[in-house]
């Protein structure tokens, strides 16, 4: 590989001479090995999603302080809903910030 | 119509003790003649602002659990508007979500013990039992980049 990545099997055309080294294009992808997220929530069995638990809430504003997005917690539709009225009501109380200074 | 309801205000960090407990006094005044109670009062004491409010960096925290009607709480939050020397204050109204939390602890509880007798164990967990010794301290650390953020 030279460092270039094609999107697509069909590919190479026009760009001759780049992509051929490669031998196959159809060549299926390495798996990524990527850990199976699952819902603190529901793993830890917390029911209580409450605004005064900042040390609950915290590892889900990150940085920017902004939301962590589900994709990324692994966090189950129901609970992120929670943690969201939580963290909003939190915020509110100046317990977590809106924004990163 | 009665419903428990958390109140949360933050008093300015200028004000003294006398000051703070005389608040509570009023509010306990205004919950008392709309026919409320309050359940329980928690001064968590004086904590930073993730962000300032107005010019504070501080504040004195207070918790108020009221049990009473949603007038009463309306009349509250009109109340605590006007103080100048509540920064910020929060009502949410409480009795139906610790329902449903305690509710679904009921069912976990008995679908539990209800797995544990058809396994022919007794129903409540013993002590030293389980999987692994879980710590008691169990702060997740799939997310620790977010976790030094105070």
């Amino acid at each position: 590989m030279n460092g270039r990545r094609t999107f697509g099997g069909g590919g190479g055309r026009g760009r001759a001479g780049q992509n051929q080294q490669q031998g196959k294009d159809g060549q299926p992808r390495r798996p990524m090995f990527r850990r199976r997220k699952v819902c603190k929530f529901c793993a830890d069995k917390i029911d209580d999603i409450n605004y005064k638990d900042t040390r609950l809430l915290l590892p889900f504003v990150p940085e920017r302080a902004k939301i962590l997005p589900r994709r990324i917690s692994g966090t189950c539709a129901m609970h992120q809903r929670k943690l969201r009225t939580a963290i909003m009501r939190a915020r509110q109380l100046a317990l977590i910030p809106f924004t990163a200074e | 119509m009665s419903g428990k309801y958390e109140l949360v205000y933050i008093v300015s960090p200028d004000a003294t003790d006398d000051q703070v407990s005389d608040l509570h006094t009023q509010v306990d005044g205004i919950v008392r003649r709309m026919g409320g109670r309050i359940e329980k009062t928690d001064n968590w004491g004086r904590r930073r602002l993730a962000y300032d409010i107005g010019r504070h960096k501080e504040g004195t925290y207070v918790l108020e659990v009221i049990d009473g009607s949603g007038d009463l709480m309306k009349e509250i939050d009109r109340r605590l508007k006007v103080f100048d020397l509540v920064i910020r204050h929060l009502v949410v109204r409480v009795d139906e979500d610790q329902d449903v939390i305690e509710r679904r602890r009921a069912k976990r509880g008995q679908a539990s013990s209800r797995r544990r007798i058809a396994r022919g164990l007794p129903p409540e967990r013993q002590p030293g039992e389980g999987q692994r010794g879980e710590p008691d301290d169990d702060r997740d650390d799939r997310f620790d980049m977010a976790e030094d953020l105070r």
